[in-house]
């Protein structure tokens, strides 16, 4: 496949050195980075996969998925309704898929620091490595989005005849240089804007956001559109329409096969779809492309700027770490492991980007079932809901959290800083293991149980509370249970690729049945008000010895790696 | 220059050094100065460095050094001032200098998914080598670096040494006339800190001129035929280790601290056993 690309390349090498491209070199940088993507794990949809299976995944296997999207996607082309509808929806959901894996997938490949030491002080000049930086994004497109866009040309064959292939073709190309332009812009904006770590910092939030899109996508759109409302839908009726690329771009199918539903605007949208994409990539490789490259030597060279900014925000700021940590954790080991587990969970771009979609899939699996129910229309769908009692079911889901930050709290890419505990004499790790549960409890699950509780009363009412305080009682327990049994490390101390060991999976279904078994007990005596009051004290007095036990943990408790 | 004490020995380190120097200088910086924002990094530079000679530069941490290292390797752009290296100026010709340049980066960097030959292959035909020639280099150069068992593993096992003699072997597969050496020795044990050691010498012999930028004093002493000692962006001494002897103190590391403003170490370690 890369043979292919790089054969391309050189048949354009006659071309490239007129404009002063040094065609061995950009073939050489091509291949490495090309071989280098190979060998490298794809990050793609790092967020929702656990990161069990860190080797590279199978090119096929990725594309097959990329053609399986690609024929969801083909399927909006279907849709009969008015003008450009279609086909709008179509390019509005192509364009947002490749930008969004551009800025999730591709930055780390193009805000390569390395570059800065492994490139630049060898002779090579700068319209060969902006060359070779286009190139290297022109391919990793053009495999991405060939398989998406295949069963798309094919399906649009049999809409508007054979002759709309070449032209769609055409459209999916200039929908590609647009999706391009728009995050070179949102990349230069950001690099303008912001700090480079607090860049990378927004870029993995979009990251994070982008699976969270993806994941509430595939439950709840095939739920809320109603596609019998569209059909009837005149888009050029909107004026924010008329700002809209796709409908640009969209606008070419009509003038081409559409004559019957042809107006002046569908003309100016129609030049609008072509020159537009054009510009911006003339203006992507003359304008933005040289400043990117400015920029990026910053990003590696910045970092004796941005010292002292950071020194006099920690002096003069209440820390509430700290005094938290005092209140919960007042034994010094203890407060170690809390504080650390604190700071770390804070810092860690890598902990944040597998932990803070699973705040996001709560509500939607949450919305997911309660549309499910039945009844007609959203509002009574929401009065079923209201009489029920499925909050019981989302409290309980909570715990989910739990379970995501204990299972990632242990992994870090730089675990060996954490020879540290090693290396001291702590007699108990318990204690550090105690503290970092505390925290857990403290920073990430009683924050979101308190948020969700805010909701679950402004729908259900006050006679939830002690239904909530018994299931975060229970999910402690879990919590803790998951702790003990499943992770057995130290927090940030083991390698991200480690496998869980099989025997775990079986135990943590086991304490899963456990404690849905007692979520289910919940369930059935939930009527009687009283007996849920009094069931809260033995669960509390569980949970104290609990926490008194697990902080006994001692060496021999904790697998250390292998190296 | 400081007035030296004992005035034979200085004019016989003179002559040793101007013996090196009577060719013009390959490196030519003149009133370089760099801003990060509004902190001034380097002020005023001017500096001369002669072919075959083994350059010893030093410095606090903070006091200007990488940047030094980086403007002359190609790496930041834009500075004041004026850097010629062997005729071209830095500022017109990067490439051309670029080409002249062997540098090993401090903070060994390197695309750790490839093998030290796919590496090798990879930097020398970006300076546009011959397929047969970099190869025999590439593979000789690995041998004697003590790595012929891992020439085609993947280098994101190897330990840091491992890493460094690669990225060595990097900054030398073109026979480059000027090379930079930044920390080079990080990582390395004992038997490749002699070898790297006797290397700068004979390179030095060929009449490569070398730059060697370093915190371990020690080694800077012995390997140095000339010693620049920067602080806060200024240029506090210039000299062979001989002559900023006679002038200051007995060992670099004393005239390090000494012309640093760090004098008093013996008062700060003493707060430190204060502090318990």
């Amino acid at each position: 496949m890369n043979k292919i690309f790089l054969r391309f390349v050189t048949f354009l090498n006659p071309l490239l050195k007129n404009t002063g491209v040094d065609t061995e070199q950009l073939y050489q940088i091509l291949k490495v980075k090309l071989l280098m993507d190979e060998r490298r794990p794809n990050t793609a949809f790092a967020a929702r996969r656990n990161a069990k299976n860190n080797k590279p995944r199978n090119p096929v296997v990725v594309a097959l998925f990329s053609v399986l999207m690609g024929c969801f996607i083909g399927m909006v082309l279907f849709i009969d309704a008015g003008p450009l509808i279609a086909q709008t929806l179509y390019f509005t959901i192509y364009m947002a898929f490749i930008g969004m894996t551009l800025i999730s997938d591709f930055t780390n490949v193009l805000i390569d620091s390395k570059d800065q030491f492994i490139l630049l002080p060898r002779p090579v000049n700068d319209r060969t490595i902006a060359m070779s930086r286009i190139f290297h994004i022109s391919i990793y497109l053009l495999r991405l989005t060939l398989p998406l866009a295949l069963p798309g040309i094919v399906m649009i064959g049999f809409i508007d005849g054979i002759l709309a292939v070449p032209l769609f073709i055409g459209q999916l190309l200039l929908i590609t240089f647009l999706a391009v332009f728009s995050v070179n812009m949102v990349y230069l904006l950001l690099m303008r804007a912001v700090s480079p770590q607090k860049f990378k910092d927004i870029i993995s939030y979009f990251q994070i956001g982008f699976s969270i899109l993806i994941f509430g996508t595939y439950y709840l759109v095939p739920r809320l559109i109603n596609v019998k409302a569209l059909a009837h839908n005149d888009i050029l009726s909107h004026v924010w329409a008329y700002f809209l690329p796709p409908v640009w771009v969209a606008a070419l199918n009509d003038l081409f096969f559409h004559a019957g539903r042809l107006s002046a605007i569908t003309w100016l949208f129609g030049i609008l779809g072509i020159t537009i994409p054009i510009v911006g990539l003339w203006f992507v490789a003359k304008v933005l492309a040289p400043g990117f490259n400015k920029r990026l030597a910053v990003i590696s060279t910045s970092d004796v700027s941005s010292k002292p900014v950071t020194n006099s925000k920690s002096t003069s700021k209440f820390n509430l770490i700290d005094a938290i940590g005092r209140i919960v954790s007042p034994e010094p080991i203890e407060n170690a492991g809390f504080k650390i587990t604190a700071k770390l969970t804070a810092r860690t771009r890598e902990f944040k980007m597998k932990v803070y979609p699973s705040f996001a899939y709560i509500p939607i699996y949450f919305i997911y079932f309660a549309m499910n129910t039945k009844g007609d229309d959203l509002s009574s769908k929401f009065e079923d809901l209201q009489n029920s009692h499925s909050y019981i079911f989302l409290i309980y889901m909570c715990s989910l959290i739990l379970t995501t930050v204990a299972s990632n709290i242990t992994m870090s890419s730089k675990y060996k800083s954490a020879w540290v505990y090693y290396a001291l004499p702590i007699d108990e790790p318990g204690k550090i293991l105690l503290g970092m549960f505390k925290a857990m409890l403290v920073f990430y699950y009683l924050p979101y149980c308190f948020v969700i509780g805010l909701l679950i009363i402004s729908i259900w009412g006050y006679h939830a509370i002690n239904d909530m305080i018994l299931a975060i009682l229970v999910s402690t327990i879990y919590g803790m249970l998951s702790a003990l049994f499943i992770i057995k490390g130290l927090p940030f101390s083991r390698p991200v690729s480690e496998k869980q060991g099989g025997g775990r999976v079986i135990i943590s279904f086991l304490v899963l049945f456990f404690i849905g078994g007692i979520g289910y007990l919940h369930y059935l005596i939930m009527k009687w008000e009283t007996a849920i009051w009094v069931a809260i004290i033995p669960f509390f007095i569980i949970n104290w010895v609990m926490f008194h036990y697990y902080k006994k943990q001692t060496w021999e408790n904790i697998e250390l790696i292998e190296e | 220059m400081q007035a030296s004490i004992c005035p034979i020995v200085f004019i016989l380190d003179t002559v040793l050094l101007q013996l090196k120097m009577n060719d013009s200088p390959i490196i030519k910086i003149r009133k370089l100065s760099k801003f990060y924002g509004d902190k001034q990094v380097l002020n005023e530079l001017e500096l001369d460095i002669y072919p075959g000679q083994v350059l010893g530069y030093i410095g606090p941490n903070g006091a200007g050094k990488s940047t030094t290292v980086k403007i002359l390797t190609g790496l930041i752009p834009d500075f004041e001032g004026e850097v010629l290296v062997d005729g071209f100026n830095m500022a017109e010709n990067p490439l051309a200098i670029k080409k002249l340049i062997g540098y090993v980066p401090e903070n060994a960097e390197i695309y750790d998914v490839l093998s030290p030959m796919e590496y090798l292959d990879f930097i020398g035909k970006l300076y546009s080598m011959e397929d047969s020639v970099l190869h025999e280099r590439a593979e000789k150069l690995l041998t004697a670096f003590g790595l012929q068992a891992n020439l085609n593993d993947r280098m994101d096992t190897f330990s840091k040494g491992m890493k460094q003699k690669v990225l060595l072997s990097a900054g030398i597969i073109h026979n480059p006339k000027i090379i930079i050496l930044d920390e080079p020795l990080s990582g390395l044990d004992a038997n490749a800190v002699i070898l790297v050691k006797e290397l700068i010498t004979r390179l030095a012999n060929e009449g490569k001129t070398i730059f060697y930028c370093s915190h371990m004093m020690d080694i800077v002493e012995k390997v140095a035929d000339r010693i620049i000692l920067i602080n806060k962006g200024s240029i506090v001494a210039n000299g062979t280790f001989e002559s900023l002897k006679q002038n200051h103190s007995d060992t670099l590391e004393r005239i390090f601290s000494k012309l640093t403003g760090h004098e008093e170490s013996g008062n700060e370690a003493e707060a430190i056993i204060n502090a318990f």
